[in-house]
């Protein structure tokens, strides 16, 4: 199996840069996930790595060989689109041996290679059928079964579960996790589903205006985001924003006050002393982080709860408008107007400072 | 459902009244009429029952038969023609790295909406033997000698040819444009990604999302070459010696020119009717088996 590199790759169009200067390496077999808000350039990058857009400047290698100007189809890729792409007037067997067929594999060669994918994604009983006689998941298969059958060296995924319904979306994630186990690929998959992502990944690339933010296992950049994009990228419901200003600065970490809590006090055991003493910082709280036991309390009334079954997601505030978002397991008999007072142990606080970098 | 009361079935025949009325007047009694009216002879308004006189006078009609066999010849010859182009160059139009599309696309559409009797004039004056194509061909040292397009029976056929396609080809290309953008872009993106070569691609993608705009360009086509009469009327009169006589020409002198046989008359657009119904049946039929390999 084949890595895959990119160095100061860039893409413009005109004078508008979509990809700003990325650079990323893919190990062999490796799960890579690109996510990020739409039009953050994950899908062109993705484009890019396929041969469908040029590169503008830097180099793009597949298996340690230079591909910048390799046509799409001698890349050694293949790629499922997110409208599956498949070929309308052509039978699902048609389909998925198309690209075979003028590859010069011979007639049994193809069928043989055809069965085999159509039994791994369960597609035996619809190869006769056009893609106009089957379900979006059953075309999301084909379209997958089109791609394993040219035995590529990396995989290409653009957001191929987006026109899926929930359901099924979740059926196909769990699917699509398992294929990667049994072929052992390197796959690529673009998504702006922070679930699909942390789901999938074995890395993730949080990518933001044509850069990359951060680059990560998926629980790393949960825990430890390098910034306030990627913290409120990543993680559901979203984390909390709290601003507040340095008070002290000691060897032992840094003192913030929240104004607008009872000017409650949080220290982070940093020794970084770049944030000087009344800047404002911006204090992160995950909903998952709060519980009943932390040291540090902020004193909320519920505005809305919105029971999920399992757990509970209570939204409360402190009468200013700002809004804490918590979720626990105990929310079950809150109610809009009651007093709430959440928990969080100040060790799990992420620090930010005023240009929304980690403190750490 | 099933019980529709009375009421119902009178609120409905109410809405659909109107609109069958004015279909009964305007549609249904003049086909109604003209059948009739082919089972006439005579001439001028003195008409007498003739039975099937006019159809046997088909059989003897020489000028008829000119007719008949000229715009089964331009049919055969043009419509294919016209179709291949108009598809080709809404090929050509739909590639995006062509600069100016939407001003070719104008360009090409526009002659199907030009005044009818102005551009018949103006090609009558540009083909005449001394007209700007013949000066131009010669110039450009194609031609010895210029070529008679009006007063040759061969070449009279080529102007007419020339003319209907210059004025329907941009009409039918939209249709083949409007069927492309229809072939959503990220098929092409596999196929380039899959390897499939430039001329499959083509084949089994592009050709079958064209099949059914094939089907309907050429029906609608072949009615209009079958009912030709502008051109032919303003460009060449049916000459020389009738070689661009057609039918719907022929069905007016019939009418308005010579002493009127309105009975024979329409003896003959019912000629034009059955052609019609035959040939448009066999396209279904090619088409649905195109579709049903």
């Amino acid at each position: 199996m084949t890595g895959l590199k990119l160095s100061n790759v860039r893409k413009t169009y005109g004078v508008l840069e979509v990809i700003k200067d990325v650079s990323l390496e893919v190990k062999p077999k490796e799960f890579v996930v690109f996510v990020g808000p739409s039009g953050c350039g994950k899908s062109t990058l993705l484009r890019m790595i396929a041969g469908l857009e040029k590169i503008t400047a830097g180099d793009l290698e597949i298996g340690g060989k230079r591909m910048n100007e390799v046509e799409p189809s001698k890349r050694g890729i293949a790629m499922v689109f997110q409208s599956y792409a498949l070929y309308p007037h052509l039978t699902v067997r048609e389909n998925m041996g198309f690209a075979l067929r003028f590859a010069g594999v011979p007639k049994n060669e193809i069928i043989k290679q055809v069965d085999a994918a159509a039994q791994t994604l369960e597609l035996g009983a619809l190869m006769d059928r056009r893609p106009g006689e089957l379900s979006g998941g059953q075309r999301q298969r084909v379209a997958i079964g089109r791609a394993i059958v040219r035995k590529p060296e990396v995989f290409l995924f653009d957001e191929p579960l987006s026109n899926l319904d929930a359901e099924l979306r979740v059926h196909m994630r769990i699917e699509l996790a398992r294929l990667h186990k049994s072929l052992a690929a390197t796959v690529i998959y673009v998504t702006h589903d922070q679930v699909e992502a942390m789901t999938l990944a074995d890395k993730i690339v949080v990518m933001r205006n044509g850069l990359i933010s951060q680059v990560g296992s998926p629980l790393d950049v949960y825990d430890n985001p390098d910034n306030m994009f990627v913290a409120g990228f990543i993680g559901s419901p979203k984390i909390n924003f709290i601003k507040g200003v340095v008070d002290g600065v000691s060897k032992s970490g840094l003192t913030v006050v929240l104004p607008g809590y009872q000017d409650a006090k949080v220290t982070f055991a940093t020794k970084n002393s770049s944030v000087p003493v009344g800047d404002s910082v911006t204090v992160g709280l995950r909903p998952q982080h709060f519980n009943t036991t932390g040291k540090m309390k902020f004193k909320l009334n519920v505005e809305l709860v919105e029971h999920l079954g399992g757990e509970s997601f209570v939204y409360a505030g402190n009468g200013s408008g700002d809004l804490i978002t918590v979720a626990t397991q105990e929310g079950r008999g809150l109610k809009s107007g009651q007093k709430f007072d959440a928990h969080i142990d100040p060790a799990k606080a992420l620090l930010f400072d005023a240009n929304g970098q980690r403190v750490r | 459902m099933a019980q529709s009361s009375g009421k119902t079935t009178l609120t409905g025949w109410l809405f659909t009244g109107p609109a069958l009325m004015l279909l009964t007047f305007f549609m249904v009694y003049p086909i109604l009429s003209s059948l009739w009216m082919s089972l006439q002879v005579g001439k001028g308004m003195n008409f007498s029952f003739g039975g099937f006189a006019n159809m046997w006078r088909l059989t003897q009609d020489a000028v008829f038969q000119k007719a008949l066999l000229n715009t089964l010849t331009l049919l055969v010859v043009q419509v294919p023609i016209m179709i291949a182009l108009a598809m080709l160059l809404a090929v050509a139009l739909n590639d995006p790295s062509l600069k100016g599309r939407a001003l070719f696309r104008t360009a090409i559409f526009l002659p199907c909406v030009t005044s009818l009797v102005a551009y018949s004039v103006l090609f009558k004056s540009m083909f005449a033997y001394d007209g700007v194509v013949n000066r131009f061909l010669e110039a450009l040292h194609i031609l010895d000698q210029p070529i008679p397009w009006l007063s040759d029976t061969f070449w009279a056929k080529v102007l007419i040819i020339l003319a209907i396609t210059w004025r329907w080809t941009g009409y039918n290309m939209i249709f083949f444009l409007a069927a492309l953008q229809n072939i959503e872009p990220s098929i092409y993106e596999a196929a380039r990604i899959d390897g499939i070569p430039r001329w499959a691609q083509f084949q089994k993608i592009t050709l079958p999302a064209l099949i059914p705009v094939v089907l309907f360009t050429t029906v609608t086509s072949t009615i209009g070459t079958l009912q030709l009469f502008d051109e032919v009327n303003n460009i060449t009169l049916g000459g020389p010696a009738n070689a661009t006589m057609t039918l719907s020409l022929y069905i007016y002198q019939l009418s308005f020119k010579f002493m009127p046989s309105f009975g024979y008359a329409a003896t003959v657009s019912y000629v034009i009717v059955v052609l019609v119904m035959i040939l448009s049946f066999f396209q279904f039929v090619a088409a649905r088996d195109r579709r049903r390999p």
